[in-house]
Order: structure tokens, then sequence, then C-alpha cells
């Protein structure tokens, strides 16, 4: 019997196969038949063929499908309403919900992750801060684009040289010549000034000496005076704050006078607010060049283009391009000089704290390299804190395989899955951040004594250091998220709730090259470390071929110079006192002098640069310097005074000649004269530089510091009683003394310092690496608890449960030494060879390295495993 | 008969003409079609429902399911203000082609 229900339930039935068709469709469908079959069972046929009429009429369900198929493609580029949203915020409170539950769940591991990522913001935030300062260096001036300094590059007559220092008349000179060129000014110091107001005097290393264009060129701001008159008096002065609050605390110091070298006055018109500005250019005190030419080194030096003693800045016009300018300027000193070769060279100013690398350049530079360093450093830094949440995710995926089951099956889609756990990571990133936050503030103080820095957090009023802060944690939370939530959302649905999924999660080929790849950086980081300190401890103690101990020097400005003989004769009165005597440079830093000597048998085209110093008697004696030949300058031999050197053996070696070298001619700034005495070679440079020919000559005029070696017992009491003797001469200036070897340690302090910071960070990031590690080896001992339980209960030792628990990471460890070593020795290899003179990369710093992480793993895993291993194999066999 | 490839260009059209009389459903669609070509255009009946989904996924017409007393429910279909304006210009391509087709096949006038 015909029964047309079961035959329309039959037919839907027949579309039901086909997912396209939705109950939607489907009702219309049958709607449809139904009205089909009415109209032919009017035209008078019976049921059954009155439906299969209408049936055909209808059509097929394979052609209606394909059909529809078009249209749910055509849906597929655009959204459709029968489909979900791909952002839906009702989602998003229960994705934050099941964030911080499965945050607080595992309280353990959350703990780890958070403060594994807390750590690596707070020491990457540090170092933005630090890479920020640095880089920020003269860049608050408003023209800082568009000033140069001009360099002379000496290449011509000397190989590789180059120096900061020009002469008086190129700034005026510069302006004039070049219509480009819209503002000038020197910048230079000639010795220290004995500053005095009222009863307060100081010795001021930084009283620099400026033309007025200097205010139209940099912006440094005055809080009082006028940039346009501050100079208008030649004998005026511009103090920095600190400078004026020194001399005149509370009082108004504008239009006070200050009295320099007890001989001539300046009066202040200006103060200037310098604290918090990075500038290459530092200072004390600014006062017109003028005075310096008349009061120092003569009116009639404007003029002298031999002269190379100062720094020249030019401010270019806005559409003047440097390039062209520096092409005009490479033969632009012959016009005034023809006999100098060199060329003049632009440096942007705001390469001068990072990329320069002159001579007789302005002190405390940074360096580029540093900066990429401590870039690597953070990186690594933060990538070993990813590592450490990639590792502890994905090992407790099991724990969530339902959730992502359960999920699918109610119809979220890969998408929403990754998603959710992106929103995750990111979440404890963003947690992790306001941790760093507070750390960074906390720690800024040490931070800055460790790298005598003064930064301040200026995060909170700098937006976009903030912005920089906040992406930076969200890249860590994606970054770390990536392969948890790539592998979490792939598990499929019908696997885990049937509970064949195995509970090891993701693929532990994976998690075992992360952890390989944690060690490698960790152990690089160790063996850079064991490198930079032996380098530094290598120049700190090695023999630099004259004695620097016990030693102090002062140095003789204004009317000290004509006292320093009467000084000296005092001072030898003490019977603690060794030796005086004098100098024109440091024993640590001579520079070389443009030019090449005379001598004996000289080729006519022969080059050689030689380092110079004016000495006095006893110099050689005072710093133990011992000759190989000849004698030291003596007070018995007249002639000494006037025509005779010293040379060293490298200088001997480079002018080819033979021994006796004693009695042969030599020759330089025109006096001819002969040598005396031949000293072995010394460092009287930064180890940086290779030993060079050195020259000493006497020259009483040009002494600037003189020095006193005092007897090793009793230095205290020695320096008092210099100072007694010192107040009681009347001198009228302040006994300043330095001691040379702390000098010498300040010629790496920039080094030492960055060697500290290396070393506190590398130990971070290996503390960071093993955190991670006790996480992972408190997961491992806990998926084998059961077999550990087994493996009791048959007799086991805990030994030998902990030795096998141990084994497997004690593995990775090793291949992550493997991996290290040949890398670091060839990074750490090029980083060494910036010194001209190095310390071994040894062997031992690659075994110790190793032995230390293997012993930190050690240490951490066993701590996990030891309790795993003493557990009670009642409790975790019972629950079988 | 109609080709293939005709009715599937013209199905479109003569939905929407149908519809700007007033609104419709499905099976009534049909009829109308039926009706008005004199049996020339023969549609398989289920073919007409993934073309309104199609119309109305691109806007040119809305649905809406109602009940009316003594009959079924019914989705009954009208058109939007983008499908009139899809109509006009549907209406005057094909104004165009007829115009073309009827030059094309006048009788050559005769050469004087």
């Amino acid at each position: 019997m015909f029964d047309l229900e079961i035959e329309i339930k039959k037919w839907k039935k027949s579309l039901y196969k086909h997912e396209v068709f939705e109950d939607g469709l489907i009702a219309d469908l049958v709607l449809h038949l139904r009205e089909a079959y009415e109209d032919q069972k009017l035209s008078g046929l019976d049921d059954e063929t009155a439906f299969i009429k209408a049936q055909n009429q209808v059509g097929k369900a394979e052609n209606l499908a394909a059909e529809y198929g078009k249209n749910q493609l055509a849906a597929l580029n655009r959204r459709f309403p029968f489909r979900p949203g791909r952002f839906m915020p009702a989602l998003i409170f229960n994705q934050i919900k099941t964030a911080l539950r499965s945050i607080r769940c595992q309280k353990g591991y959350s703990l780890i992750n958070i403060a594994g990522l807390a750590i690596g913001l707070t020491v990457c935030m540090l170092i933005v801060l630090w890479v920020v300062d640095e880089w920020s260096f003269d860049r608050f001036n408003v023209h800082a684009g568009q000033i140069y300094r001009i360099y002379r590059d000496e290449s011509a007559t000397q190989m590789n040289s180059t120096s900061a220092l020009t002469p008086p008349p190129m700034a005026a000179a510069l302006k004039k010549d070049f219509p480009e060129i819209v503002k000038s000014t020197r910048f230079g110091y000639w010795q220290r000034h004995l500053i005095s107001y009222k009863d307060k005097n100081f010795n001021e290393t930084r009283h620099m000496h400026v033309d007025p264009d200097f205010f139209d060129m940099f912006s440094f701001p005055l809080i009082k005076g006028d940039p346009e008159t501050v100079f208008s008096d030649p004998y005026s002065v511009v103090l920095t704050e600190k400078t004026a609050a020194k001399y005149f605390g509370e009082e108004d110091p504008i239009g006070r006078t200050l009295t320099v070298n007890n001989s001539f006055d300046v009066l202040v018109t200006g103060i200037i607010s310098n604290e918090s500005l990075n500038s290459s250019l530092d200072f004390d005190l600014l006062s017109p060049f003028e005075i310096l030419l008349k009061e120092s080194i003569g009116e009639d030096n404007a003029d002298n283009w031999g002269f190379n003693s100062f720094s020249t800045y030019v401010l270019l016009g806005q559409s003047a391009r440097a390039e062209s300018l520096n092409q005009k300027l490479k033969s632009y000193l012959k016009k005034y000089d023809e006999e100098d070769l060199d060329q003049l060279v632009l440096q942007p100013l705001t390469d001068i704290h990072l990329r320069s690398n002159l001579e007789h350049d302005l002190s405390s530079r940074g360096d580029i390299k540093y900066v990429w360093i401590f870039c690597a450093l953070a990186v690594f830094v933060l990538l070993i804190a990813c590592v450490n949440f990639m590792n502890l995710s994905t090992a407790r995926s099991a724990t969530r395989a339902r959730e992502v089951g359960l999920r699918k099956v109610v119809g979220a889609n890969r998408h929403q899955l990754i998603r959710q756990f992106f929103g995750e990571s990111i979440l404890m990133a963003l947690i992790a951040l306001v941790i760093a936050l507070f750390l960074v503030e906390l720690l800024l103080p040490m931070f800055n004594s460790l790298s005598g820095k003064e930064l301040n957090s200026a995060w909170r009023s700098n937006f976009s250091l903030l912005l920089v802060f906040i992406s930076l944690s969200l890249i860590t939370g994606i970054l770390s998220g990536i392969y948890p939530a790539v592998l979490l959302s792939s598990f499929q649905p019908v696997k885990i709730l049937n509970g064949i999924m195995r509970s090891s999660g993701a693929n532990p080929f994976f998690r075992k090259s992360l952890v390989i790849f944690q060690f490698s950086l960790s152990v690089f980081l160790i063996i850079g470390m064991f490198i930079i300190s032996s380098q530094l401890n290598y120049m700190r103690d090695i023999d630099l071929g004259f004695d620097r101990d016990h030693i102090i020097h002062v140095s003789m400005h204004g009317e000290l110079h004509d006292k320093y003989e009467a000084i000296r004769e005092r001072f030898l009165q003490n019977p603690n006192v060794l030796h005086v005597t004098a100098s024109m440079a440091l024993p640590t830093n001579i520079q070389s002098t443009p030019g090449t000597p005379m001598w004996e048998g000289r080729p006519e085209d022969a080059v050689m640069e030689i380092k110079t110093d004016f000495i006095d008697y006893d110099y050689i004696e005072t710093f133990k310097i011992p000759l190989v030949e000849g004698r030291s300058f003596s007070r018995e031999f007249s002639t000494d005074l006037e025509t005779s050197f010293i040379v060293n053996e490298e200088a001997v070696r480079r002018m080819n000649l033979k021994k006796p070298v004693v009695g042969k001619k030599f020759g330089f700034w025109g006096i001819d004269g002969q040598i005396i005495g031949v000293m072995k070679d010394g460092h009287f440079q930064s180890l940086h530089h290779k030993i060079e020919p050195l020259v000493f000559k006497m020259f009483p005029a040009w002494l600037r510091r003189f020095y006193v070696k005092i007897r090793s017992d009793n230095m205290a009491a020695t320096l008092r009683d210099l100072e007694k003797t010192w107040e009681e001469m009347n001198l009228g200036y302040p006994f300043e003394y330095r001691f040379l070897d702390e000098d010498f340690n300040n010629l790496y302090r920039s080094e030492a310092r960055l060697g500290n910071i290396f070393e506190v960070f590398a130990a971070l990031a290996v503390f960071i690496a093993c955190l991670g590690l006790f996480g992972l080896a408190s997961f491992t001992a806990q998926q084998r608890t059961k077999e550990i339980g087994i493996r009791k209960v048959l007799g086991s030792p805990t030994s030998r449960i902990v030795a096998l628990l141990n084994q497997e990471f004690l593995k990775w460890i090793a291949l992550a030494n493997l991996i290290a070593w040949p890398t670091a020795y060839f990074i750490m290899r090029i980083w060494i060879q910036r010194y001209a003179y190095r310390a071994d990369i040894e062997l031992w710093m690659f075994f110790l390295s190793a032995a230390i992480a293997l012993a930190v793993a050690l240490i951490t895993v066993s701590f996990q495993t030891l309790r795993a291993a003493r557990a009670n194999p009642v409790k975790s066999l019972k629950h079988e | 008969m109609i080709s293939k490839t005709l009715m599937a260009a013209s199905t479109r059209p003569i939905i929407l003409a149908i519809l700007s009389k007033g609104e419709d459903y499905g099976y009534s669609i049909i009829q109308k079609v039926k009706e008005i070509s004199g049996g020339q255009l023969e549609w398989t009946d289920g073919m007409l429902y993934p073309v309104l989904q199609r119309m109305e996924m691109d806007g040119l017409i809305k649905s809406q399911w109602k009940l009316s007393e003594g009959s079924r429910p019914r989705r009954y279909y009208t058109i939007s203000e983008k499908g009139c304006e899809e109509l006009s210009a549907e209406l005057r391509s094909w104004q165009s082609v007829w115009q073309a087709l009827t030059r094309l096949t006048e009788p050559i006038p005769a050469q004087d």
C-alpha cells in the first residue's frame, strides 16, 4: 500500500546523505514535493504515479546537491549567516577564564613559566634601556642630522691614521669658503684650569672653549642667559647647573665672576641644564675660544694651520649634501698649507659616540659592537625563556587533550583553538610583563652601578618605550605560544576521547631539541663569560714594560708649571718619596705626532709613524723602563736637554738601524741630534693597539704633569705628608692627585663594565634554562611514577632510579656542549681579535663550562628525580 | 525548446521579474514560469531553490517563513532594492541583445 509520509521520509533520507542540505533547505524541497504531488493527483493520476512524477519534477538529489555546493563555495569567500563568526566576543570571557583556570590549576608550572618569562623580559628591558641610552647620544640636538665633525684622514702620510684634532683657523675658514656650511664652531680645551670663587677652588678639567655659533648649532638648553648674547664679552663663562651649584650654592650665579688660574676673571653669563642629555660633547664650563687664544696658546696661533689641537664642528644647510662636500674637502688643506697632504672628512655627529674610532678622540665613547652583542644577548635570553614555555606546555599537553577534544566535538574549529592557546600564552606574557616592569624598577639602581650609566625608568613617561616593552612581551607570548597552539589544536577528538592518545603528548624529539638548543645557548654564554673575563684579567696583569704601582700624578697647569722644580725639590726631601719626574702625556696613553723623523741612512721616501712624549729627568728610573742599550737622560750631560733622543726597540727595527744604535743621528721637529738610549718595548697605549715606534725627548716647557713614586709601605701617611708640604708651599692650587694604576684600569673600565653585565645576564640565562629543566624533570618523573613504583617494588635501589632518570637529561646536555663548543670558539675568536694583545682561548674554559652546565643541570634534575625515586611505591601503585 | 545555456542565463531575470510583481513562494514561482511561457521554459523544479539561495546571498531577494491560515507554512521571497536595480539592468541587456538580433535578421531593403 502506498504511504505518502513514508515515501517522503525515504526521500528526505536520500537528501540527508548530502552534507550541503541543511534543515531549512530540505523543508523547502519537501514542501515543493507535496504541492507538486497534489497537483499531479488533481490531474487524475493514482498516488504512486503522482508521487514518482512529482519526485522527477523536483529533480535528482545529486544534481541539487551539486548546485547547493556551488553556493557554499561562494559563501566560503564571504560571510554567510549559517557560519559561526570568526570573532565571537562571548567566547573571549570564557577563554580568559579557561586560561586563568589553567594557570591556577598548574601553580608550579605556571610559576616556572611566568618567572622565566619575567626574568627574560627584565633582562631584555634593561638591555633595551641601555641600548636606547647608547643610541640616543647627541640625538637631542634639533639639527643632529646636519651637524658634522671634521676629522683628518692622515693615511697619505701615515698608515691608517686618523685624527679628530684640527687647527684653530679651520672653523671660520670652512664657513667662509663653503656656502654649504652655515655655522661652525671650534670645541676644545688646552689645559686644566684652577677656578676660584671666594674661598672655593677647584681644578676644572672640562672647561671647554667654543665659538658663538655653538648655541645655534647644538640644542643645549640655557635655563639662564640669552644664547645670542652670552658670549658677547670674550671673558665670559656658561656653567652647567651642577657646576654652578658647586661654586655658588643657592646664590644666583649670573653676573658673578670666577677667577681662572689666579690670573684673569670670567663673568658668568648663562646656565645650561645638561644633566639628562646624552652628549658626546662633555663639558662643565663653556667660554669663548678667544680666551684660550689670549690667555693660553697665544693669539698668533689663531692662524696657525699646523696647530692641530681642537675639534671643529660644522652645521650644513638644509639642501647641502655631505658626500659632495666630502669630495671638495679632500684637498682643502693644501689651500692653506701646501705641504699638508691630509684629507678632511665629515663625520656625522650621531656617529661620534658609537661608530667613531679616531685618534685623539673624546673620552668615554661607546662602541656599536657592544650594542649588537647586547642585543644578541637579549634575544638569547628571551629565546631561552620562550623555549621553557614551549617545553612545559607541550609536555603537559596530555592533561589538556580532553579539553581540546571536547571543544572540537562541540564545534570549535582548529583556528579557534589556535587563537585560544595563543591567547593563553599572551596572557602569561602580559602577566610576566607586569612583573618584569616591577623588577626593572627594582633592579635599575643595581644595573646602573654595574653599567656606570644613569638610566631611569623612562618607560613611565616615554610612551613609545612602553610600547616597545608591550610589543616585546606580545612577541614573547606569540613566539612561545606557536608550537603549543599548533600542536594542541591538531589533536583528533575521536582519538583523545577514546583514550587512544598516549599521554606523552608532544613529539619528544622536538622537545629534546629545544632543551638542547637552550643549553647550547647557555654553554655558549658561559664560555663567552670565561673568555671575556680571562681577556680582562690578562690586560690587568700583563707586563706593560714599565712600572705603574705606587705612583701618583698631579697636573701642572697655570702657575704650577713654573713651580715644578721647587715642588720637586721639596717632595724629594721626604724620605718616603723615591722619585719625582714629569712628562707631557700619561704613560698609559702616549699619542703619535704627525710627520716622519730623520735618522741615519733613512731612505728618501721612508714613512714612519712615531709616538712621542716629552719627559723630564728620572722618567726612565721612575717607571723602571728597562734599557737595552745606552743610558737615560742625565743632568751630567748638558746636551741631553737639547739634542738627545731615547727610542724603543720597535723604532730601531723600523728604522733598520744596526747596533750600536747609541750615537746614531736622529732628528725630529727640526732638531738634529742623536740617540742616547734604546728602551725595551712597552705598552704605552691601550692593549687594543700594537706596540708602535716611540721616542722620548726632553722639553721642559711642554711638561703637563708630574709623577711621584712613593715607597709602598705606609702610603697613606706619605700622601698626608705631601699634602702638608703642598699647603706649606702656598701654591694657591688644591693638591689633587690620581694613582697611575687606576688610570690604567680606567682604560679598560668600559670593557670591564660590559664584561660584568655580560656575566650577570649570562648567569640569568643559565638560571632560566635551569628553571625549564626543573619543570621538565618534574614532569618526566611524574609521568614515570608507576614505572618507578614497579622498579622499587622489584628491588631497585633509589640511586639506580635517580641515575636512570638523570641519564636522559645528561645526554641532552652533553649534546648541547658539542654544539656550543665550536660555535663559541669561532664567535669568541672574532671578539678577541679586536685586541692586539690577547689571552689564549684555552681548552679548560670549554671543559669547565661543560662541567658547570652539567653540574647545574644535574642538581636541578636530581632535586626532582630524587623525590620521585624516594616516593613510597605503595602510594604510586595503589590507585591502579 | 530553449537551450540549457539560455535557460541558465534567463533564470535570474525571470525570477526577479516575477518577484517584482509582489512576494511569492517557490512552487508558485515555478508554476508562473510554466504558465507564462506556455511550457516553453521547462525547469527542473528543485533547481529553483539553489538559485533562490544564491540570489539571497547576493542580496537580490529576501526570504521569510510565513504561516497563513488553512495552508502550509511557506517561505516567501521578496525582491530587494538591489534586486530591482539588477532587474532593470538585465532588461536593458536583454533588449539590446534582442535589438541586435532583429536588426541582423531584417530583410535587406532592395537597392534602387
